[in-house]
């Protein structure tokens, strides 16, 4: 007979096909195509019908000649995942201005009173000013005029422009001063205020107006006042230029913003964690009531919302009530977000903290029967749900070439990160946690600023390049690799992303290092942490080191780094970890649809 | 659209006016000393001195900017009246803000903005040229590029404002130094074609006339009033 094992995924539906005869399992084809729609629900029969098609072509055959077709009881989670920010800066009357324009002009410290540049004339003779130059008086005629008030006795100490002139005024200057340029909201910096101004040597950052008692010597604070400028001091730490404008009540804050509580509710304990504490504190109270059964967030603020938005999706999918879906796991990481600065002046960025969080939630297993009687009426052949995932995978990842029982595996898809251990025995124990791929998405987006999550797929899935000339980049890894036609020019002098149709620039200023670390830290985040947090809660012992072989299965595991990241995590547990390769040719796919095909004939 | 014809009208008036304005110097084109003295008078504070053919640079901190033939010598405002010596200033300035040098040529063999930004980008030590036409069409070019192909293409003279050239400036000094700039952002307007196609036609035909078949570029020297 010939047999079909099909497997919905988050991301892909998988095929396996096979003729069973006489007790011996013959596979023949496989298939994989992107899933339609969310897994588990009644769209996925489009996907299912191209996946078995795909099959059944390489294998020659059609859809009549298959006699009965295997889906999974797709381990029904659904993951989701929400980014909360939890801090904020905010500046008070203009206090500082902390931004970095590429492009400062002149060098070095200068203290004065801030003055309009039409007016600089009206100052007195010895007095020390800061020029404070608006968009319509041009490089040229500010700098005549500092140069004509230097010469009549003015002590022009620094300036604050609002066009990108700093350069150009500084080489026209006969006495240099230090210059932040850029500044867009220049009519917000007060004037006839005492101001510091601070630019530092290219490739070098600000050294006095970054330390609370550099400022303190500026102005001459007393004690008490000192300790209140530390936060403008942080704020200007790793700037080329800052300036600081000393105002009768200006402050720069750095806000805590209630997110809420999150209410983690295991089956003999409860715990209670605020999303602002942070992703330790909120993953240390997941571990310390486990095994959860249900996650509330604390109604009426960000972190209920972000919570119910899950169990709403799930219960519309689901046709259950929302109050009957479960939340089961939670997987919170910390992550920064740039966010504009509130007050600033130059439309400052800061790096505020936020927490990701990914939840999962389980499901009935109504669904895949659904899907079962459909495609058994659509197709006229016999359909029947088949074992639990975990355990079909664990079936699959067996074929791997080397493996054997007592297994662990680790499946790591795009909505889920499954774990299930095997022994001697054939008892399997399985689990479901939230965060995977999908999380990893959405940690390089916020990080790096993108809204665009098609990016940040990209980033995820690809490595770098930096297109140093129209002839040649400069691969990840510092290798170079040159090429006979000129490349196109909309890749010129921009880090790219290797993608198999082609190299896509990736817009902005970040370099190839940052985006690689960002990159490199959010799946360390998501899939060591998961790993790790899987094979504590599967192994036997409770231990991650009672565990010996583990083999890496599911979409994820295909990427580039991530078994890479995985292996090396856990060979400090002393464990052998590595990407599975079932049935000796199809790497880590394909596991659940083979998994599902041989249990048929166990269970013969 | 219709174009009535008090405007055709209007259009060919301008373009006769200018051209009578400038049919005197475009005369003497063949004796080139004379030709600047006209010159720095026709556009206003930008004085342009040849001297010289152009040289292969060797600098990598230079940008060449390259001047179609006719620029600030016998027309001396875009199409939309932005005047030449603003737009070579702002230019320069976007390239010195970065901490680069501007190097000014003129391109006399064509009046195609791409070859004259080509032959920039290719006599430029860094690599990295800027072609400017009369009209006020600009793009920033790459010496390994094919001569059609461009870093970034201002192909809508008519919605090229001042700042716009700063940027321009800027960005090309930042392709220099091998950073990757933001494209500077262009506007579309779909009623720029209908409203100056007649005009611009016009002007590229008056900035052919003074091409010169197989002329080299000419560096200029640039003083500004």
């Amino acid at each position: 007979m010939i047999l079909a094992g099909i497997d919905i995924g988050n991301a892909s539906t998988e095929t396996a096909l096979a003729r069973y005869v006489d007790g011996k399992m013959d596979f023949l084809a496989s298939g994989i195509v992107d899933t339609t729609g969310m897994k588990g629900t009644r769209q996925n029969i489009h996907g299912v019908f191209a996946s078995l098609k795909q099959a059944l072509e390489k294998a020659d055959l059609t859809v009549e000649n298959v006699d009965l077709i295997r889906i999974n009881e797709a381990a029904p989670v659904i993951g989701d995942v929400a980014m909360e920010t939890i801090t904020e800066t905010i500046i008070t009357e203009s206090t500082m201005i902390g931004h970095n324009p590429s492009t400062p002009g002149g060098l070095g410290v200068g203290v004065g009173i801030t003055v309009d540049i039409r007016d600089v004339n009206n100052c007195e003779k010895g007095s020390a000013v800061i020029v404070i130059i608006p968009r319509e008086v041009d490089f040229d005629n500010s700098s005549s005029i500092i140069n004509n008030a230097v010469k009549s006795g003015i002590y022009v100490n620094g300036a604050i422009v609002q066009r990108d002139d700093g350069v150009l005024i500084n080489n026209r200057l006969e006495k240099k001063i230090p210059i932040v340029d850029e500044v867009s909201l220049i009519e917000k910096v007060p004037l006839n205020m005492r101001a510091a101004i601070e630019v530092a040597a290219p490739g070098s950052v600000v050294e006095q107006l970054s330390n609370p008692y550099g400022i303190a010597t500026v102005f001459e604070l007393n004690s008490d006042e000192t300790k209140q400028v530390v936060p403008v001091s942080r704020a200007l730490i790793g700037n080329r230029s800052a300036v600081v404008i000393k105002t009768p009540a200006g402050d720069v804050k750095e806000r805590k913003i209630p997110a809420g509580q999150i209410i983690i509710q295991g089956e003999n304990k409860k715990a209670q964690v605020n999303v602002d504490d942070g992703a330790e504190k909120i993953m240390e109270a997941i571990r310390s009531v486990a095994p959860v059964s249900d996650i509330k967030g604390e109604a009426g603020t960000n972190a209920g919302g972000m919570l119910e938005k899950v169990r709403q999706v799930m219960s519309n999918l689901t046709d259950q009530l929302p109050s009957a879906i479960k939340i089961q796991d939670l997987l919170a990481v910390d992550t920064f977000v740039p966010q504009t600065v509130k007050g600033g002046v130059a439309e400052e960025f800061s790096m505020e903290n936020a927490v990701g969080i990914a939840a999962m939630v389980k499901a009935d297993k109504l669904q895949m029967n659904m899907i079962a009687e459909e495609l058994e009426k659509e197709l006229g052949v016999k359909v029947e749900v088949g074992g639990v995932e975990a355990d079909m995978a664990i079936r699959g990842a067996l074929t791997t070439p080397g493996s054997n029982k007592p297994m662990a595996i680790i499946d790591m898809g795009a909505g889920s990160t499954d774990a299930a251990i095997i022994n001697r025995s054939d008892e399997i124990k399985s689990i479901h946690l939230a965060g995977a791929g999908n999380m990893v998405t959405l940690l390089i987006g916020s990080e790096l600023g993108f809204e665009d999550l098609a990016l940040a797929e990209d980033i995820k899935k690809y490595p770098l390049a930096k297109v140093e000339s129209l002839f040649h980049i400069r691969h990840e890894d510092g290798t170079v690799q040159f090429y006979d036609k000129p490349l196109d020019p909309r890749t010129f002098a921009r880090v790219v992303i290797l993608t198999p149709l082609g190299m896509v620039p990736i817009p902005g200023n970040h370099s190839m290092e940052r985006i690689r670390q960002v990159r490199r830290d959010a799946k360390t985040k998501v899939f060591v942490v998961n790993a790790i947090r899987s094979l504590e809660r599967v192994s036997p012992t409770g231990n991650v080191r009672d565990m010996e072989f583990v083999t890496l299965v599911g979409g994820s595991a295909l990427d580039f780094e991530i078994p890479q990241l995985v292996t090396d995590a856990l060979s400090k547990y002393s464990i052998v970890a590595g990407r599975a390769n079932i049935r000796g040719v199809e790497g880590p796919r394909n596991a659940v649809a083979s998994g599902l095909v041989l249990a048929y004939a166990e269970g013969e | 659209m219709a174009i009535n014809e008090q405007m055709l009208k209007s259009i060919i008036e301008d373009v006769l006016k200018e051209m009578t304005g400038a049919a005197p110097a475009a005369a003497p084109a063949a004796a080139p000393a004379a030709a600047p003295a006209a010159a720095a008078a026709a556009a206003g504070a930008v004085k342009l001195t040849p001297v010289g053919d152009a040289a292969q640079g060797v600098a990598s901190d230079e940008v060449v900017i390259g001047l179609a033939p006719a620029f600030a010598e016998f027309q001396n405002v875009s199409i939309i009246d932005v005047p030449h010596d603003k737009i070579l200033k702002e230019i320069i300035a976007g390239i010195e803000e970065e901490g680069l040098k501007a190097r000014v040529i003129k391109v006399y063999r064509s009046s195609d903005v791409a070859v004259v930004g080509h032959t920039a980008a290719k006599l430029s030590g860094s690599g990295i040229g800027i072609g400017l036409q009369s009209k006020g069409t600009c793009l920033i070019h790459q010496r390994d590029l094919p001569q059609l192909s461009n870093l970034e293409l201002f192909s809508q003279a008519p919605l090229i404002d001042l700042e716009t050239y700063r940027a321009i400036g800027k960005n090309a000094a930042k392709y220099a130094k091998g950073e990757s700039p933001k494209p500077v952002p262009v506007r579309n307007d779909q009623m720029a074609r209908p409203a100056y196609q007649a005009k611009a036609a016009l002007l590229h035909i008056k900035e052919t006339e003074h091409v010169v078949n197989g002329k080299k570029a000419i560096e200029q020297q640039v003083s500004f009033a």
